[in-house]
């Protein structure tokens, strides 16, 4: 079993060819000679009693009349029948009268005749007929016949022959014919396991295999070249995301170097201020006035102040990449209200024009979206403070291609060159001097994290000396 | 059966006529002068042979209908003169038929009283006066049979004669179709057929 089971395909497609063909020829030839051999036996007794009949009816007046040559003359007519090797007349009392061959010794014929009727007994069909003139009267004597049925099975031999040749001649023609045909089967599926082991080998995806036809191998192929081409494809895009990964881990390695080499200098500037402060405050050689002590230690307490600041908004920013988001759906507006009163105090003498359009509701987490809003107001505040008249705008619109809705904070300030537009949102990324505009750099980065997390965009427009917009969508075209 | 495979065995023996055949025939002729003796002797083997013979020609001849009474009537045997068969025909034919036809012997002293006959047997001791018989019987539906050397001359149907220690037959096929009998081709192969111009 485990032998056919290994064997080729091929081979098995031949073997199964070549055994159904051999064993329907094998039963129609047993079932032609059967037949034959009853036909024939059952002709050769119906021609042997036809034959008995016509002898003994022509040998009833020799045997009624005593006259044993005219019924070997009647005999002698038997040798047309070449197959009759034997027969003889016996009389009334069951005694030998004539016989055939004329010269034929005792012991080629039966003793004594034996039941009437025919019976094939080693090779020879053998039989008795009654000799009679009238039926019903009285018997004048039996016939014997015997016929040799050498010829019947020298037929059959032949017969026997001619199907040996016949079944020889077609298992030939069969091994050919099962050589052609079995490829129609057998090479699409060897074509499929040579491109399958040249897959699996060199693990080159891109090799396809030759489709054959439309049946179940076609599909089969077919099916095999599409798994193919679903692998290669995926293994593309897995790639394309590896690639994409790297370089996003680097730009994450770069800017977290940035960002540790700015934090650094960020904080070794108001520490640089405190020590060099302290230590004038404690040398013994400078005499420091008690005013100038006291000037001295306010410039301490408010680099220490602004080192706190810092620190704060570095922990507050990295805190936003562990704390879990609480999306819900939000009022901007009431939100934009709230953290305008709380800079209510900033705002103190300034001539300030507030304008808040109409917001539609955002749905996005409340605490991180105040957060937002109060980097992108004060920083409105912040840089609007050389004019006299501060205009800031709060509104949205939608997308050109999509309704999703884009917030906005305008303001006449400063602006910026849009050169720099791409170091805007970095970390400590500062595009005025600390002694023009204090900050710690980390509110925009804050800004552009929050918004990302919730899968929006942010971007700005702004031209130096009238003013700057930031846009910023909660949800991208791609994602809603 | 017994009597048949008896009398086989007898003819198998009976091959050469001569002095035994003399001794049959005192036998018989003493079995006639002398009604005393009680067993009444068989007749010699030649005869048996001729009376089963006779009973053959009942299959092997046709008659026409008018030379029977009705269709059950039996086919007749008849001897005419000195009976050389005994008792042997009458057991030989005894239950046996013809078709539906029985088959009975009857024994004649003169041609005159040859009523109903089919097969005739007419014995050597005719011989002077077998012309005088045939005559009578001119025209009858009757298979005349003897063993007589003048009878086919004479007109008879069926002689026996005996060649080589066997008994054959002659026959003369115009006075069959004379008398409107039918013989089956299948007698007339073993027999010799004559005419009565020419035996």
């Amino acid at each position: 079993m485990a032998l056919i089971r290994d064997t080729p395909i091929r081979q098995k497609l031949m073997t199964m060819i070549l055994v159904t063909s051999g064993v329907v020829l094998l039963l129609t030839c047993a079932a032609f000679i059967g037949y034959e051999l009853l036909t024939y036996r059952r002709s050769a007794v119906q021609q042997l009693a036809t034959l008995g009949e016509i002898i003994a009816a022509e040998s009833t007046g020799a045997v009624a009349f005593d006259n044993p040559n005219d019924a070997t003359e009647i005999l002698a007519a038997l040798k047309a029948e070449r197959h009759i090797v034997a027969a003889c007349l016996y009389d009334r009392q069951n005694r030998i009268f004539s016989r055939y061959p004329a010269n034929a010794p005792d012991g080629v014929f039966p003793s004594a005749p034996q039941p009437d009727g025919y019976r094939f007994a080693a090779g020879h069909l053998v039989g008795f007929t009654p000799v009679v003139q009238v039926k019903g009267s009285e018997r004048f004597g039996t016939l014997y016949l015997n016929s040799n049925m050498s010829v019947m099975y020298a037929r059959l031999r032949l017969y026997g022959g001619i199907a040996v040749m016949a079944i020889l001649v077609s298992s030939l023609v069969a091994y050919a014919l099962s050589r052609l045909l079995q490829r129609q089967i057998s090479s699409p599926i060897l074509a499929l396991a040579e491109t399958a082991k040249a897959v699996s080998d060199r693990h080159d995806y891109s090799v396809r295999a030759q489709k054959h036809g439309g049946d179940e191998l076609g599909m089969l192929t077919g099916a095999f070249n599409h798994m193919l081409a679903q692998i290669q494809e995926q293994n593309e895009v897995l790639e394309q995301r590896v690639r994409e990964r790297t370089a996003e881990l680097a730009a994450a390695n770069d800017e977290l170097e940035a960002f540790c080499s700015s934090a650094a200098h960020d904080l070794r500037t108001p520490l640089r201020t405190i020590t060099g402060f302290a230590e004038v405050l404690l040398d013994p050689r400078a005499n420091t006035s008690p005013e100038e002590a006291q000037r001295l230690a306010r410039m301490i307490r408010d680099g220490s102040g602004q080192m706190t600041d810092l620190i704060n908004d570095l922990l507050a920013f990295s805190r936003l990449g562990r704390q879990a988001m609480a999306r819900q759906v939000v009022d901007p507006g009431q939100l934009c209200r709230d953290v305008l009163k709380d800079l209510e105090n900033e705002k103190g003498e300034r001539r300030i024009a507030l304008r808040l359009q109409p917001l539609p509701p955002a749905d996005g987490d409340p605490a991180l979206l105040r957060v937002v809003f109060v980097n992108l107001l004060s920083n409105a505040f912040k840089y609007t403070r050389p004019r006299e008249i501060a205009v800031i705008e709060i509104g949205a619109t939608t997308e050109p291609d999509s309704s999703i809705p884009v917030y906005f904070v305008r303001d006449n300030g400063v602006g910026f060159d849009m050169r720099d537009a791409s170091k805007l949102f970095g970390v400590f990324q500062r595009l005025h001097h600390a002694h023009e505009f204090e900050g710690t750099g980390v509110g925009l980065a804050t800004v552009r994290r929050i918004i990302e997390r919730h899968g929006g965009r942010i971007w700005a427009e702004a031209s130096p000396d009238i003013g700057a917009t930031f846009f910023f969508t909660l949800s991208s075209s791609s994602t809603a | 059966m017994a009597l048949l495979t008896m009398t086989a065995c007898r003819l198998r023996r009976w091959t050469t006529p001569g002095p035994r055949l003399a001794w049959l025939c005192g036998l018989v002729l003493l079995g006639f002068t002398s009604p005393a003796v009680a067993a009444v002797p068989a007749p010699s083997a030649e005869y048996q042979l001729k009376a089963v013979f006779l009973f053959n020609f009942a299959q092997f001849v046709e008659w026409p209908a008018q030379a029977y009474r009705d269709a059950k009537a039996p086919l007749v045997i008849g001897v005419l003169g000195e009976d050389p068969f005994g008792p042997y025909l009458d057991q030989l034919v005894r239950g046996e038929k013809v078709g539906d036809r029985p088959l009975v012997v009857r024994r004649f002293q003169r041609a005159d009283d040859i009523k109903e006959c089919h097969i005739l047997f007419i014995s050597r001791s005719e011989a002077a006066s077998l012309g005088q018989i045939i005559g009578r019987l001119q025209g009858r539906s009757l298979l005349t049979v003897s063993d007589l050397d003048t009878f086919t001359r004479q007109g008879g149907i069926v002689r026996f004669v005996t060649e080589n220690g066997k008994i054959r037959l002659r026959i003369n096929v115009e006075a069959a179709k004379g008398c409107d009998l039918t013989i089956s081709s299948k007698i007339l192969r073993p027999a010799t057929i004559v005419t009565a111009d020419k035996d």
